[in-house]
């Protein structure tokens, strides 16, 4: 009897408390909440005790439902997602239900999400839901995923444009540099020639030596680009509140970059060192 | 004289002087697109706003216009209340919603914006006639295309569709009477328009007396900001939008591409920068012989400064005049593909043309030139003038 009674007023006491939401860590930041702190949510922005907006963007009728009261009952850090990471929009996160309600949303969804078995064959479900469905279509995650990264993928096409011209204006400078390198030592060029080396011998050493220049150089780079990585991150990572990786520097990435470099290095090396090489000894003494 | 001596010496190589002017030239286009990508974005977005002469927006509290499909209430009290304000020279309230038109078996849907034609300032009318009556609507190309809808055809216009039992709410016959450019819509974004008092009879009760946004004109002299205030204070329902704030929100929510530009502006300099001093360093180096001579015949030292300075600036100068028609056509490249952005006013340019830019650029260029023939040309100046002389003729 006293457990049936203590039941009673524990479930009236759940009941009467207000319910908890989750927010995001801009959010907190922003409106400066703590773990504990009541906050009325309202569909409807602009009434004097407005104070988080509601998730959803679209489907809403504002106004439909009274305000509620909630607490916040956690602080949560939003997901690695690129597609909110310029919005600056907050995140709240409660439960369907009380959504609906605050929304006037009824009982409605934007999208459900669907978790298959491993051995599933998604795109036979997702045809034989197509073509049972009334009202609403299934998609792949991974054509969504295309669709919602759009902005991405002009973002990447842009930092590809980018990285050509940057190709380009380095080939330049390195070819510039190397030409430099090799003019500087036209008298020991001149004096290795007169006393037999041959031409083939000189230009394998400058080739040699632009080669070490290029993987020295490029080295350097990956370290200073590691490094230039390592600050883009924490600083737009702070900036946006994201977790996302805004550079990664990966193997393949390296790769190209040295072989790159290497291959220009050694590109130059050849040209400049087949310049001289074909230049009298005693003009490169300047006689 | 001196400049006869710079250039003698850069002929003198043609080919790494060549390479120098190359390797400026890109750089040069690199800063050129930099400066007009950091200001670019942020000019075209204003140009935008104030290209209908409006300066302030109203949204609903807390948010930006149309980021939310919240809506203003109380339409007819807030213009009353705005009336007193003599600053205050035009209103244009606007609803948007979204309509329905069936077309064969298809479910054509765009944005739809209720407005007054006689102070609209989201569309420019191309052709047709504007929304004078009750049941006209005008639409952009792209709607008209979806459509396959001719002027003066008859549309089935609904604000409501329920897909799952293929009912539409709000329906009303609509005349198609006119082409329009809806200034703020993407290319490929279909964009309609409607008198707002018939948006609000096909929304319902729901949306009666109610606008997405308002659109407010200023009196010529009168300071934006000071309205805004104002309107702020006598109207807290809503959020008063100046063109700079609206700028500084954009501001904010593109800064990547903004220190992108900055950051590879300045490598775009520095490398720029390091290749004229590497290149006149070494050409300093060679010429010790030569400049010692010069030194010993009683050349001064602020002539050789001077000559080695203006080595620098050739170069730079040179490279930046080929880099600045070279950025131009990367700039309309690179242009392009950030206009595919989705849902990106079409008026919207990351790289806009603005002579600034330009002065900036060659500027920097000129700049970066005299600092790079500095280290050269103060080695040239502090040579030992005997010293050099016996390495020469050792040599």
């Amino acid at each position: 009897m006293l457990f049936t009674l203590l039941g009673a007023l524990l479930i009236q006491a759940q009941q009467n408390s207000p319910r908890t939401i989750a927010i995001d860590e801009s959010l907190a930041a922003k409106a400066n909440l703590r773990l504990g702190d009541r906050v009325t949510i309202s569909a409807r922005p602009g009434g004097d005790d407005f104070a988080v907006m509601t998730a959803t963007r679209a489907g809403y009728t504002p106004g439909v439902a009274a305000p509620e009261t909630v607490v916040v009952g956690a602080i949560v850090r939003r997901g690695a997602d690129p597609s909110e990471v310029a919005r600056g929009d907050f995140l709240v996160r409660m439960h369907l239900d009380q959504l609906q309600s605050v929304s006037g949303y009824g009982d409605r969804v934007d999208r459900f999400a669907i978790a298959t078995r491993p051995s599933a064959r998604i795109g036979a479900l997702v045809e034989r839901i197509n073509r049972v469905a009334f009202g609403f279509r299934a998609y792949r995650s991974r054509d969504i995923a295309v669709e919602t990264s759009r902005t991405f993928q002009v973002v990447s096409r842009f930092h590809r444009a980018i990285g050509l011209i940057t190709i380009v204006a380095s080939s330049v400078f390195l070819l510039c540099i190397m030409v430099l390198k090799v003019e500087e030592r036209r008298r020991d060029i001149a004096a290795l020639r007169l006393m037999g080396i041959s031409r083939w011998s000189v230009v394998q050493s400058i080739i040699i030596e632009a080669a070490l220049v290029a993987v020295l150089g490029s080295m350097l780079g990956v370290a200073l680009g590691w490094a230039a990585s390592l600050f883009v991150n924490w600083h737009y990572q702070a900036l946006y509140r994201t977790p996302l990786e805004f550079s990664i520097v990966t193997l393949p990435i390296v790769a190209v970059a040295v072989s790159l470099s290497l291959l220009l290095g050694i590109g130059a090396g050849v040209l400049a060192s087949l310049r001289l090489v074909r230049t009298p000894p005693l003009v490169l003494f300047g006689r | 004289m001196r400049a006869a001596l710079a250039q003698a010496s850069l002929i003198r190589h043609r080919a790494r002087t060549l390479l120098a002017v190359l390797g400026v030239a890109v750089a040069a286009a690199m800063l050129l697109d930099m400066v007009m990508l950091s200001t670019g974005m942020r000019e075209s977005f204003r140009e935008l706003l104030v290209s209908r002469g409006f300066d302030i927006r109203l949204a609903p509290k807390g948010t930006l216009p149309f980021d939310t499909d919240a809506t203003i209430p109380d339409v007819a009290a807030i213009t009353s209340v705005l009336r007193n304000n003599a600053d205050i020279r035009e209103i244009s309230p606007v609803l948007g919603a979204s309509i329905h038109i069936p077309v064969g078996n298809r479910d054509v849907s765009s944005a739809v914006l209720g407005i007054d034609p006689s102070v609209q300032g989201d569309y420019e009318f191309l052709s047709g006639r504007d929304v004078t009556t009750a049941d006209a609507i005008v639409a952009n190309d792209y709607l008209i295309r979806q459509l396959g809808a001719r002027i003066g055809d008859t549309l089935a216009v609904a604000t409501g569709y329920d897909p799952q039992t293929r009912t539409y709410t709000g329906q009303r016959k609509l005349v198609l009477t006119g082409r329009a450019r809806f200034i703020y819509g993407a290319a490929e974004q279909s964009a309609s328009a409607v008198r707002r008092e018939t948006l609000e009879a096909m929304e319902g009760q729901a949306r009666h007396d109610r606008a997405s946004l308002f659109m407010i004109r200023v009196r010529k002299g009168a300071d934006p900001d000071r309205v805004r205030e104002w309107i702020e204070t006598y109207i807290p329902s809503v959020s008063a939008i100046s063109v700079a704030t609206a700028i500084a929100q954009v501001d904010q929510r593109l800064s990547y591409f903004r220190q992108l530009a900055l950051i590879l502006g300045a490598v775009s300099l520095f490398v720029g920068f390091l290749l004229v001093t590497t290149l006149v360093t070494v050409s300093v180096n060679e010429r010790s012989g030569e400049i010692a001579v010069m030194r010993a015949i009683g050349v001064s030292r602020t002539h050789v400064v001077q000559q080695i300075v203006l080595e620098g600036i050739a170069i730079s100068l040179a490279g930046a005049l080929i880099g600045l028609g070279l950025g131009l056509v990367t700039a309309r490249y690179l242009n392009a593909i950030l206009s595919a952005f989705p849902g990106l006013p079409m008026a919207i340019d990351f790289f806009l043309f603005q002579p600034d830019a330009v002065w900036i650029a060659l500027g920097l260029l000129i700049a970066s030139g005299i600092g790079a023939g500095i280290y050269p040309a103060w080695r040239a100046a502090s040579l030992p003038i005997a010293e050099s002389l016996r390495r020469e003729a050792i040599a």
